[in-house]
């Protein structure tokens, strides 16, 4: 819910039970002055009614008004006590009992006792109700727009800060670092927010660097010893008098230290597309690279009996790295062949500005998501290393090129995007 | 023979120079720039390999000395920096070829032979190895005075196996030498395997002794008496 929504729901949850409590005291005092302005003119009435009494040439009964229930009446017996009585009388017209406030009191004149009546019918409690919340309603419907219209106005004008802030955030992406910055504003609590932001990101910024610098020299670090083993492995293998077991092992270890050589060399190349190191870029056409790769792979096509497909029909000229361009689509093609099933094929497709590799094979058992994170393997036992695919998703990066993966009968597709 | 070898890391310069002495050459080495600078200024070398990073100073920096100081060392850089920019800059500078760390001895050893050769025999352009006749210039190969015809790969085999006569070399340092960077991608074993059946089978058609032994486990030698 947004910010305005809720300070509007805010005020109208504490405005509500004040205009309810200001609705009653209001139908309160209004209805003891509206009862006390009606007893004020039967009071004024009542000794117009004395001075009429007093006027009359004989005691006889009168009718104050045409209704007869205001009257003068003779009574013979004893003044009883003035009070003003609350009654209900009937509204002919409107054929419903109304509320009337009735005083009546008694006036002796030469010995004659007259009651006199005197009935004013007053507004009805029901009809005070309705106006009462008539006008309440009107107050409350006049506050939610002139709130709304407030806050509208509050969060063009005094939040704009905090919006700009916020998609400034949207916008952040650590590699662009230097291109983002939060800048002065003068409302005090958006200006602390944007210097704490500040520090933030030049903090986490740093961080990152520092991070993508320790793999990247932890991994040249490790060239030199690897390089040590090797040549003493190599050494020792020229021995003579190696027994069988003994040759495995020194297989074994050479298999592994080969692997760890990979590893380490796709972590330097990694970090190295990550920290923006291949800057040369020149016009590619992404056909002929493709052809030329595709060509140092026949052998491998052929010895696995891997079919090849190749329909490049429309050439794409990309401005690249022609390293990284080499690396991706080797890596691409790398991958189709690895990932393949027996006697599988592989169909490359260039047009509209997208190369699609597709090749055989089982669906994968990882979400497709994983393809291109570090060290995420579809197949354990395969021997890979599981940064192929996070390598091309590092240069697609670079690019801005769209990486899209999808399996389709019994055919996964890898599509770049070279728009 | 003379190398010079400039390489900081003890162990990595004594495996080195104890292969590359096998192999007949005459080995020096230095641990750090200013010894390095003070050979190569002092005494001539067949061919030099040097290490980029080098306590108290830069490998690239010997060379550009060796350069101005007219030497006619075939020069090998060795890095553990496999970095394109590094790479680029040392073979401006005049260096003939470049070994990412960790490389196979018997993959240096092969670029050794090789830059020698296009450095010293100029005039005598082909290796010999009993029946066999290798004219590297032409990729050209001779069994008993008759010309064999070989694919690249089986070529690029057979060259590497001369370099490296009379030594184990391993199946992983065949693949890399073949297909470099890809080897991994290989089910490389099976793959050398059947390139290696087509070069016996082409040199000894042609009468060729066969001289590769299969070491069980590792790989191969490719043994030459005398």
């Amino acid at each position: 819910m947004k910010l305005i929504s809720k300070t509007l729901i805010y005020y109208l949850l504490v405005s509500l039970p004040l205009l309810i409590i200001a609705g009653l005291l209001s139908y309160f005092l209004i209805n003891s002055e509206l009862k006390d302005g009606t007893d004020e003119t039967l009071m004024n009435e009542k000794i117009n009614a004395e001075r009429l009494i007093q006027s009359l040439k004989e005691p006889k009964s009168i009718y104050l008004s045409s209704d007869s229930l205001s009257n003068i009446k003779l009574i013979s017996g004893a003044e009883l006590n003035d009070g003003f009585i609350d009654t209900l009388i009937y509204n002919r017209e409107e054929s419903e009992n109304v509320g009337a406030r009735m005083l009546r009191s008694y006036y002796t004149v030469n010995g004659n006792t007259y009651q006199i009546t005197l009935l004013k019918t007053t507004m009805e409690e029901e009809e005070l109700l309705e106006g009462i919340l008539a006008t309440f309603a009107i107050i409350v419907g006049f506050l939610i727009v002139s709130f709304a219209i407030v806050n509208w106005l509050l969060s063009k004008t005094l939040w704009k800060p905090f919006y700009s802030t916020l998609s400034e955030l949207n916008k952040y992406e650590i590699q662009n670092h230097e291109q983002h910055h939060f800048n002065e504003v003068n409302t005090l609590e958006f200006n602390q927010l944007n210097i704490a932001l500040n520090k933030m990101m030049d903090k986490i910024y740093s961080d990152y660097q520092e991070q993508k610098e320790f793999t990247e020299n932890a991994s040249h670090e490790m060239q030199t010893p690897l390089a040590v083993i090797k040549a003493n492995l190599s050494l020792l293998m020229q021995s003579d008098n190696l027994k069988e077991d003994e040759m495995n092992r020194l297989q074994t270890i050479e298999n592994t230290i080969k692997k760890l050589a990979s590893l380490n060399k796709a972590l330097i190349l990694l970090s190295k597309i990550e920290n923006n190191q291949f800057k040369e870029s020149e016009s590619i056409s992404i056909k002929q690279f493709t052809s030329k790769i595709a060509d140092n792979y026949i052998d491998l096509f052929q010895s696995k009996n891997i079919g090849l497909e190749l329909n490049l029909s429309e050439d794409v000229i990309v401005k690249m790295n022609p390293t990284l361009a080499e690396i991706l689509l080797t890596n691409l093609i790398q991958n189709a062949i690895r990932h393949n099933s027996e006697n599988g094929k592989i169909i490359i497709e260039l047009k509209q500005n997208q190369l699609t590799i597709s090749n055989s094979g089982k669906p994968l058992t990882i979400p497709k998501d994983h393809l291109f994170i570090r060290f995420k393997k579809n197949d354990a036992s395969k021997d890979s290393l599981g940064l192929g695919l996070s390598i091309v998703n590092g240069i697609a990066k670079t690019y801005g090129f769209k990486i899209n993966y999808d399996y389709s009968s019994s055919l996964h597709h890898f599509q770049v995007n070279f728009n | 023979m003379k190398i010079l070898l400039i390489e900081d890391e003890p162990e990595l310069r004594k495996s080195i120079k104890q292969y590359l002495h096998q192999e007949g050459y005459v080995v020096e080495s230095a641990a750090d720039f200013v010894k390095a600078s003070e050979k190569a200024g002092v005494y001539d070398y067949d061919c030099i390999l040097v290490d980029i990073t080098l306590p108290k100073g830069s490998g690239l920096d010997i060379i550009k000395q060796l350069k101005e100081n007219g030497s006619k060392a075939g020069i090998i850089i060795i890095s553990a920096k496999n970095s394109s920019s590094d790479k680029i800059k040392g073979l401006d500078l005049g260096a003939d070829d470049y070994l990412a760390k960790p490389f196979d001895l018997a993959e240096l050893n092969s670029r050794i032979k090789a830059l020698i050769r296009r450095r010293n025999f100029d005039g005598n352009k082909s290796i010999v190895v009993n029946e066999i006749t290798i004219i590297p210039e032409q990729r050209q190969v001779n069994v008993n005075n008759e010309l064999v015809t070989l694919t690249a790969k089986e070529y690029d085999l057979l060259l590497f196996f001369i370099s490296n006569k009379n030594r184990v070399v391993s199946k992983n340092t065949i693949a890399e030498h073949l297909w470099g960077d890809d080897s991994d991608q290989m089910d490389s074993h099976d793959f050398i395997y059947v390139h290696l059946r087509n070069l016996r089978k082409k040199l000894m058609d042609k009468g060729c002794a066969d001289y590769v032994q299969t070491i069980y486990g590792i790989g191969y030698n490719f043994k030459v008496n005398g």
